[in-house]
């Protein structure tokens, strides 16, 4: 323990350890400009989102320390902190003769690997959670409200996504319509190449393949009018691949299942 | 003071060689001319009374002497070689529309067809009445088994324009339809009519797998100036 | 030090009679000859598939209505009779046909095709001298670079006109995917091309590869795959990303036939590039080159090397199907017909994540050579930074499905593969590890190599933050297939990879070229690059963040500040590398010339004349201690010991008394 004591009475160090809790700060204070970035388009629509945003939170922060600390020592070096030899002259001596240091390696290996072992669980843990969230794995009784989902088919084609309400009499449409606060589940494929069914501001995503049937879901909790984007290059117009989700209260939505001919089951 | 100079210059021929490259892409992979859709005074809409235009499509299954193929530079043609057995839109597929008009689309078809992938571009969708005439009848689909090709207008990437879709399957030819003179059987008119909305930029391809390679939606499918082309609206 | 030491007499070996003049058929190759007989041969080739394939299914058949993969079978047989021709123009089949008729070659002809006492000529020959080959590699490898940035430019000028399309979305799509299958190749060879080459023979204290002729087949087959890719612009272009994703690939025009050629014939390049470095590596270290005296810039030759030979196969393997595919018509890939998106993609990441190694790698173990010899300190934890590429190395293999999931092939196996993925961050940490100790208490001699250090732990530590972004599946959900993973690749292969290599190659180009990098010149192009690179990337990453998706030209006017940004950065970036370019050809004629040792370190190729003399050493070295052996003993501890001897001598003292 005295060895560290020592060691901390170094003045490099100290320094060093004062770059390293400034640019600590700074990283947090980024992680907060990285969120409002990703909400510019209207913000989480959904709790998978919300389980997102918080996860950038959490790695940013839990990250932070130990990039600080390389940067922090990355500076002082640049700096001049130990001294330097300008490019135009030639040392003349050489550092000291460290060729190891069987603490410092313990110390980096073990933090390291400690921070591994959390970012592991957290994502994990983070995945389970938006996993049941999204393929049902929720058993219909145990639903606080037992609401009856919404099950829509999509299918993608170059270069246009189309929805089919299978529950309401094979309506299909251009536009994704969902009532809030229903959990919505979707049954995705392509009939030709792979493309990418991304609802940006609900934070879902899965591949649309030829041949398969690829499953996602979530529950709106925002109304309002979001973003599906095609993410996997499908081709020509594979930037024109948008659509628009419009998530509307559920008297809204059995009207407008009515006027496109459907009926409603429930 | 010599080598700044070299520095610069070599800085300079870098650029020229982007820029030249740019340029000389950029012109051969022009599309067709725009063409405008025809002024035809106002129409009664159930909105009330709107701008009227008018715009005339055919669509031909090849290029041959009577109807040479679209108007891009044939370096573009060459390039993907084969091209002049591809089907294509004439006169053009870059189309020009009035703002908050009701335009009548009128498409002459000569192509042979079959069986479309997704039975829901058998059907007009986004005209007036989700209705279209073929041959002077009003129709609301098409059998899915006798499709040619579709002419599917739908959004770019901006997320504060409205979304607009138009979708229409264009009837096909009898695989054994007798030729006229000019080489084509006699055409399958349809007519269609929509609304169009604030001033902004489209996109328009057909639907229907008429090309080469995977599922067909390769070549004339994937080409500018064949199967797909632009809508501005001004 | 190592002392230079005879160990073995002259032998007499009996030679086989020669037959000719020494070098036979290759005294009249070279790159002419073997362009000619390239283009002859594909045009034979087309003329003699279009009769047979006319003879069998009708006249037209290269129509494609007759024969459906008519013209691809065309096409392919014409590239395929390019690379045959090609390298049997440069004479690379001269060895093995003389083999065949029985008149081996003597040690006459090993000279020559050594290019001993040949001057300018020999680069433009099949020449097996190591060094040669270096500098082949060096230049191709510029060539590629040229390219590469010529596209990055367009595909800038694309996205920072957002008000219109400059290009049409086919030709972007083909110039995105184009940038990118350059851009890797050229990163995969930068360093072990022209270093792993030049100077890991010198620094292994040996005279050549173990297969010096192999190695000339390596860079000439790599030559001979570049015009294929290129050509695919003129050809329709690829109309897909690097990945060229099946069944979209299938969709393309002839171009796609290119890709696909290029990618098989680059393969057998770099698979005997492997070879031959890890059998130089492994076998012909010099007399006393124990495993705890070699370089770690060795190290890393040794395990990106292995990386490669084990996975490119796979990519290659995945090419040679989705040609099948487009020619023979098969149903690899072909869900209607049985076949599997998930196999095309599985093949692809199978070596595509092993690749990012195979580029990382070598740029940080040179950055770990040459840091000790610019803090005049050893290389701190010289076995951990071994544990740690070899770390790297082994988990490479079991990382891949990270690029997978969102494909909704077994979501399942998100869970073992996040696992994989973020334990692969820890041998990764044993290298920053290594770097920051190697640095600390160091005073750093402020010549380019070593500022290019400083750079390159920037964007590692930016790349790296964000891979743990992507690496966690939920994150992924939002973020795969946006600008973020653009950015965050781009700071890893770039930022770490490329500008790493423009430090490594500033350290080796005295010892290679005869004369220093100019330090002025380097310097403004490297920074301006530099700086034009983190406006452009991390502005890239706002984009992502934003929502912006990936290989789109037209998007949403809320990415549009961001892109102008990146625009801009991005001809920042061209200008920087332009005046880089302008200080290597500058150098390369007019530099200062060169000493023996140009920095002051204790690698084996600093023993050595500049520039290195055609049998590298006149008398092999034997290594009798570790290459970083500098440094004074630490003040520190001195200060602790003498603190102990006075108490000892104090507790001696009072125990006496």
């Amino acid at each position: 323990m005295h060895l560290v004591k020592e060691w901390l009475q170094r003045p490099y160090v100290r320094r060093i350890l004062w770059i390293t809790v400034a640019i600590t700060a700074v990283i947090i204070a980024l992680s907060f400009v990285m969120v409002a970035f990703m909400n510019q388009s209207g913000g989480p629509a959904s709790s998978i989102m919300d389980e997102i945003e918080k996860t950038m939170f959490v790695l940013t922060i839990a990250c932070a320390p130990l990039m600080a600390a390389t940067l922090a020592v990355l500076t002082y070096s640049w700096w001049g902190g130990w001294g330097s030899v300008a490019a135009t002259d030639a040392p003349t001596e050489d550092g000291p003769g460290i060729k190891t240091n069987g603490v410092a390696v313990v110390t980096w290996i073990t933090i390291c690997s400690l921070l591994a072992g959390f970012l592991v669980v957290w994502g994990l843990v983070e995945l389970a959670t938006i996993t049941s969230s999204s393929y049902g794995s929720v058993p219909a009784n145990q639903q606080p409200n037992s609401v009856k989902p919404v099950d829509v088919n999509v299918t993608a084609q170059q270069w246009l996504w189309s929805f089919e309400y299978p529950d309401s009499g094979k309506i299909t449409s251009s536009v994704l319509v969902l009532p809030v606060n229903v959990p919505a589940y979707f049954n995705v494929t392509s009939l030709d190449v792979v493309h990418s069914f991304w609802v940006v501001e609900e934070g879902v995503k899965i591949d649309a393949n030829p041949g398969a049937i690829t499953n996602t879901g979530f529950t709106p909790t925002k109304l309002g009018t979001f973003n599906v984007r095609c993410a996997e290059l499908c081709g020509l117009h594979h930037a024109y691949m948008e659509t628009q989700v419009k998530v509307v209260t559920q008297e809204q939505f059995n009207s407008w299942i009515r006027e496109q001919g459907g009926n409603k089951t429930s | 003071m010599k080598r700044a100079l070299f520095a610069f210059l070599t800085v300079l021929i870098g650029v020229a060689v982007v820029a030249a490259t740019a340029l000389f892409v950029s012109r051969n992979g022009a599309e067709p001319p725009t063409l405008a859709a025809t002024p035809a005074g106002t129409a009664q809409t159930a909105s009330g009374e709107v701008k009227h235009a008018t715009l005339e499509l055919s669509v031909f299954p090849n290029a041959s002497a009577s109807q040479p193929g679209p108007d891009i530079p044939t370096s573009t043609t060459t390039m993907v070689a084969n091209a002049q057995q591809w089907p294509f839109y004439s006169p053009s597929t870059s189309i020009q529309l009035p703002a908050n008009a009701l335009v009548t689309v009128t498409i002459h078809q000569y192509d042979t067809g079959g069986q479309i992938y997704n039975n829901w571009f058998a059907q007009p969708t986004g005209t007036i009445d989700n209705k279209m005439t073929v041959d002077g009848k009003e129709v609301t689909s098409i059998p899915p088994a006798n499709v040619a090709h579709t002419f599917t207008i739908h959004q770019y990437p901006e997320s504060n324009e409205p979304a607009w879709y138009v979708s229409v399957p264009l009837p096909a030819q009898a695989d054994n339809a007798a030729n006229e003179a000019n080489g084509y059987p006699k055409p399958i008119d349809v007519t269609f009519s929509f609304m169009t909305g604030a001033p902004g930029n489209y996109v328009w391809n057909c639907e229907f797998p008429c090309g080469t390679g995977y599922v067909q939606f390769g070549g004339p499918m994937s080409q500018r100036g064949f199967m797909s082309g632009t809508v501005t609206v001004v | 030090m190592s002392t230079a030491v005879a160990i073995h007499e002259e032998a007499h070996v009996p030679q086989p009679k020669q037959v000719g003049r020494p070098g036979g058929f290759l005294r009249r190759t070279n790159f002419l000859t073997a362009l000619i007989s390239g283009v002859v041969t594909a045009g034979v080739f087309w003329v003699v598939t279009d009769k047979i394939t006319t003879a069998v299914a009708g006249a037209g058949a290269t129509n494609s209505m007759a024969l459906p993969s008519g013209l691809n079978i065309n096409i392919t047989m014409m590239y395929i009779g390019w690379v045959i021709g090609f390298m049997a123009g440069i004479g690379a089949f001269a060895g093995p046909i003389r083999w065949f008729l029985g008149h081996d070659l003597t040690h006459a002809d090993a000279e020559y095709m050594a290019g001993k006492d040949m001057g300018r000529e020999k680069f433009w020959k099949f020449t097996t001298d190591h060094k040669v080959v270096g500098i082949q590699y060096l230049v191709v490898t510029l060539i590629l670079f040229g390219f590469g940035g010529l596209l990055a430019m367009l595909i800038r000028t694309e996205l920072g006109a957002t008000w219109t399309e400059v290009f049409n979305p086919n030709f972007y799509n083909s110039i995105i995917g184009t940038h990118g299958i350059v851009m890797v190749i050229a990163m995969i060879i930068v360093i072990s091309g022209p270093i792993g080459n030049f100077i890991v023979p010198i620094m292994c204290g040996a005279r050549d590869m173990a297969f010096p002729r192999l190695n000339a087949l390596s860079i000439w087959l790599l030559v001979a795959a570049v015009p294929p890719l290129v050509s695919n612009l003129l050809m329709g272009g690829i109309r897909d990303g690097w990945t060229v994703y099946q069944p979209l690939a299938d969709q393309a025009p002839i171009g796609m036939i290119g890709y696909q050629i290029c990618i098989i014939t680059f393969a057998f390049s770099t698979g005997i590039a492997s070879v031959n470095l890890i059998t130089t590596i492994v076998r012909m270290r010099a007399a006393g080159m124990t495993w705890s005296r070699t370089p770690i810039l060795v190290y890393g030759i040794l395990g990106s090397s292995i990386m490669g030979l084990v996975w490119f196969p796979m990519y290659q393997y995945s090419q040679i199907l989705a040609l099948s595919d487009r020619t023979l018509l098969t149903s690899f890939f072909v869900p209607a017909s049985g076949g599997s998106v998930w196999l095309y993609e599985n093949l692809f990441w199978l070596l595509g994540h092993p690749e990012v190694y195979v580029i990382v790698i070598p740029a940080t173990a040179g950055m770990l050579e040459y840091l000790p010899v610019f803090v005049r300190k050893p290389l701190f934890s010289y076995r951990l930074a071994v544990a740690g590429i070899f770390g790297v190395v082994g988990l490479s293999a079991v990382v891949w499905v990270h690029h997978m999931y969102m494909t909704g092939w077994a979501p399942q196996s998100n869970y073992p593969f996040m696992l994989s993925t973020e334990m692969i961050s820890i041998p990764f940490s044993f290298l920053v590890l290594v770097v920051l100790g190697t640095m600390w208490r160091g005073k750093p001699w402020k010549r380019l190599p070593m500022m290019a250090v400083y750079a390159v732990v920037w964007n590692k530590v930016i790349g790296g933050i964000t891979g743990v972004f992507l690496s966690d599946t939920p994150v992924d959900q939002y973020m795969h297939g946006s600008m973020f993973v653009v950015a965050h690749f781009h700071y890893m292969l770039m930022g770490a990879g490329l500008f790493g290599a423009m430090g490594v190659t500033a350290y080796f180009f005295p010892k290679m070229i005869g004369r220093y990098l100019d330090e002025f010149w380097g310097s403004v192009g490297f920074w301006t690059a530099f700086a034009g690179f983190q406006v452009t990337f991390m502005s890239m990453f706002v984009a992502g963040l934003q929502g912006m998706p990936r290989r789109v030209l037209q998007f949403d006017s809320l990415f549009n500040i961001s892109n102008w940004i990146s625009t801009i950065g991005a001809y920042i970036i061209g200008i920087g590398m332009l005046i880089f370019l302008y200080a290597i050809i500058e150098s390369w004629r007019n530099g200062i010339p060169a000493p023996d040792n140009p920095w002051g370190g204790k690698t084996l190729e600093n023993f050595t004349t500049t520039p290195v003399p055609h049998e590298n050493f006149p008398v092999l070295p034997v290594v009798t201690s570790g290459p970083y052996d500098f440094g004074t003993p630490d003040p520190y501890e001195l200060a602790d010991d003498a603190i102990m001897q006075q108490t000892e001598g104090a507790e001696k003292v009072s125990a006496q008394s």
